[in-house]
């Protein structure tokens, strides 16, 4: 690639303190991103998945600078963003917009549709009164919408429409980066489809960059071009989405895929084995690989060496030491 | 297995209504299933769709300030449930008829220890001195496999995790014996590792207890892993029933199709450029139930639809082996690709 990627994160370390006690002291920290680094090129989609508690939109919070990283490097189109006080971070939102999951709860009830929409243009100086409404309009029929709902109230529109709103809000002021969290799992599956198939003829169009977060294996093999697996604030294996779900590495990948259901039947025979045991608390999560207590393969090493994200063959990123560079791609035997 | 054979539960022309500022909705418009002994039965369906309501329906616990069971009839080891009184009711809620939620924090009581909690139910129900009864919370903790019973019977449920927590309501649902189960999305909020866990645990307590179970969810997935025979849902109203394996080797229903093709699936192979396919989409929206819907009630997103299907409700017709659908275009759907 000759492009430099768009968005590059390197060693992001996210801690939220715990305090307690009589004096409400710092007594520990919340390990919520735990040294994490992916970049995202122009027109790409990154996925990133895990189960709660993972990290993963802690990660989509401080890429967007909504929360200040406790370390690490964070560097958008060129220009790194980590340590810009909010003042200075201002001119760069433009550059980096989201999609909620429930984008009611990030709109003002008072406000037209078209006057929410239309705001950012307005904040950034890119556009104003008429031409605004024009941009909007445009806006509107781009995500689907009828240009005269633009006088509409956000709760006169139906979820899947107000997801377009959404979008259409992120869009307006033109990003290189849409950090979308979760946009679709508050969506029933018939109004699924219309918002995944429009997020992916957007990117198309406008050479956006995705940091897509979910839960949902199969929404994530749809739109993703690469995926990064998370668990308990560390990537443990990252690679395009074909070799992960053709030969997943990590056996945290494995259990994940494993658990999924699927729409056939037939499959239910084939289940292999599901991982037991809760997912420890990040606030203090096991030494070592954080998935060992649930992992069948553990070895002894397991519990005390955290394993490093390494490029096993190319493009295929994992952290397990049962996994060596150059190693059997194979099925591991349980310890 | 004589006991074995018939129906435990028959729904017939099921309808309820609920009074709203808009009019009055029609959640559940003329729906009818059995349930069979021992039997796992999915109802499948979108939110509005009347699965959760049917599911209240039967339970009896529409709220009679702002809804009711208009029509039709509810019966439970042939007694009819929808004129029973409330005493004889709460008898027959928790003990022959039991039922988990979605979220389980909702329906614990924060301030009861989960030992306290099965046991009031097993006392209330069975009639056992209290003792006995917490030796019961205890052997039923332990069969839902909470590690470390015997302690987690003095703790609260905010010291549990999301899938501990279904697990004592599993426990508590199950304690007296019931003969159906009905569990409304037990698994939606929980995450895909925990909510493999707890499909595998209800399937296997259902080959031990032989409770029914009538499980109710938005998710084609969960339906294909643990059910024998399906409902599905549009609407309010029943579009099509089928085996399980039927219904996804060959839904008939457009608007099955739809949802089939809708989703974005796992089990497909990618090719080899792992171009992303294009998901079929539904187009437009689910009809306001406040509105008498005179025809079927999918005809103005469907694909199929004729001018008959927009005026006259299409009757529930048998394809055979127990597969039933409600469409009048039946025979140009089946001969469409998939």
């Amino acid at each position: 690639m000759t492009e430099p990627p768009v968005l590059e994160v390197e060693g992001l370390v996210k801690h939220f303190p715990i305090h307690g006690g009589l004096l409400q002291r710092r007594i520990g920290a919340v390990k919520a991103v735990d040294g994490v680094s992916f970049t995202i090129a122009r027109g790409e989609t990154l996925g990133l998945v895990g189960e709660s508690g993972c990290g993963k939109s802690t990660i989509g919070k401080t890429v967007l600078k909504l929360v200040e990283p406790t370390a690490g490097r964070i560097v958008l189109a060129g220009e790194d963003i980590s340590s810009l006080k909010p003042g200075a971070m201002w001119a760069h939102r433009r550059r980096i917009q989201t999609i909620f999951q429930d984008p009611y709860s990030s709109m003002n009830p008072r406000l037209p549709s078209g006057t929410i929409v239309g705001e950012p243009l307005e904040n950034f100086g890119l556009s104003r009164g008429r031409e605004t409404d024009d941009r909007v309009a445009r806006l509107f029929e781009r995500v689907g919408l009828r240009p005269d709902a633009m006088r509409k109230y956000a709760h006169e529109f139906s979820g899947g429409q107000r997801q377009r709103l959404g979008i259409a809000k992120a869009l307006s002021v033109n990003p290189d980066v849409i950090v979308a969290d979760e946009p679709v799992s508050a969506l029933d599956v018939s109004v699924q489809a219309q918002v995944l198939n429009l997020l992916i003829d957007l990117q198309e169009e406008f050479r956006l960059a995705y940091l897509f977060i979910s839960h949902d294996l199969a929404v994530m093999r749809h739109i993703s071009h690469r995926i990064a697996v998370m668990y308990l604030g560390r990537i443990v294996e990252l690679t395009d989405k074909r070799s992960l779900f053709m030969r997943p590495l990590h056996p945290y990948t494995e259990a994940l895929l494993s658990a999924a259901t699927a729409p056939d039947p037939k499959r239910r025979r084939q289940r292999k084995r599901i991982v037991q045991g809760d997912v420890p608390s990040p606030a203090n999560p096991p030494p070592g690989c954080h998935f060992h207590t649930r992992c069948p393969y553990a070895i002894a090493e397991c519990k005390v060496i955290a394993p490093p994200l390494i490029e096993v063959a190319e493009g295929h990123h994992v952290a397990c030491l049962r996994r060596p560079v150059g190693g059997d791609p194979g099925p591991l035997s349980a310890s | 297995m004589s006991a074995a054979v018939g129906n435990i539960l028959e729904v017939r022309d099921l309808q309820t209504q609920f009074n709203t500022l808009d009019g009055v909705v029609r959640a559940v418009d003329g729906v009818s299933f059995d349930l069979a002994r021992g039997e796992t039965l999915g109802i499948v369906g979108e939110s509005g769709c009347g699965k959760s309501v049917t599911a209240l329906s039967i339970l009896r616990l529409i709220p009679p300030e702002t809804g009711r069971i208009a029509a039709g009839s509810i019966k439970f080891e042939g007694e009819e449930l929808t004129t029973l009184g409330e005493e004889a009711m709460k008898r027959l809620r928790g003990h022959r008829i039991s039922m988990i939620f979605q979220e389980p924090m909702t329906s614990l009581n924060p301030v009861l220890t989960v030992g306290t909690q099965i046991a009031e139910n097993v006392v209330r129900h069975m009639g056992v001195p209290w003792r006995a009864a917490r030796e019961r919370s205890f052997e039923m903790l332990d069969l839902v496999r909470i590690a470390d019973a015997r302690r987690r019977l003095d703790e609260y449920p905010h010291q549990l995790s999301g899938g501990m927590r279904q697990r004592v309501m599993i426990a508590m649902a199950l304690s007296c014996d019931p003969q159906v189960l009905i569990a409304d999305e037990p698994t939606t909020a929980l995450d895909v590792t925990i909510q493999a866990q707890i499909l595998q645990l209800m399937l296997e307590l259902k080959e031990k207890t032989g409770t029914a179970i009538v499980l109710i969810t938005h998710d084609l997935g969960v339906v294909a892993e643990t059910t024998e025979r399906v409902v599905v849902m549009y609407a309010g109203r029943k579009v099509e029933e089928a085996p399980v394996e039927a219904l996804f080797e060959e839904p008939l229903h457009p608007y099955t199709r739809g949802l089939m093709r809708a989703i974005p699936r796992l089990d497909i192979e990618a090719d080899a450029a792992g171009t992303r396919p294009r998901l079929q989409e539904i187009p437009g929206l689910v009809p306001r139930l406040t509105q008498p819907i005179p025809g079927c009630a999918f005809a103005p997103r469907c694909g199929f639809a004729t001018g008959r299907c927009a005026v006259e409700p299409p009757p529930l017709v048998d394809v055979g082996s127990g597969h039933t659908v409600a469409c009048w275009e039946i025979d140009r759907v089946r001969a469409s690709a998939l």
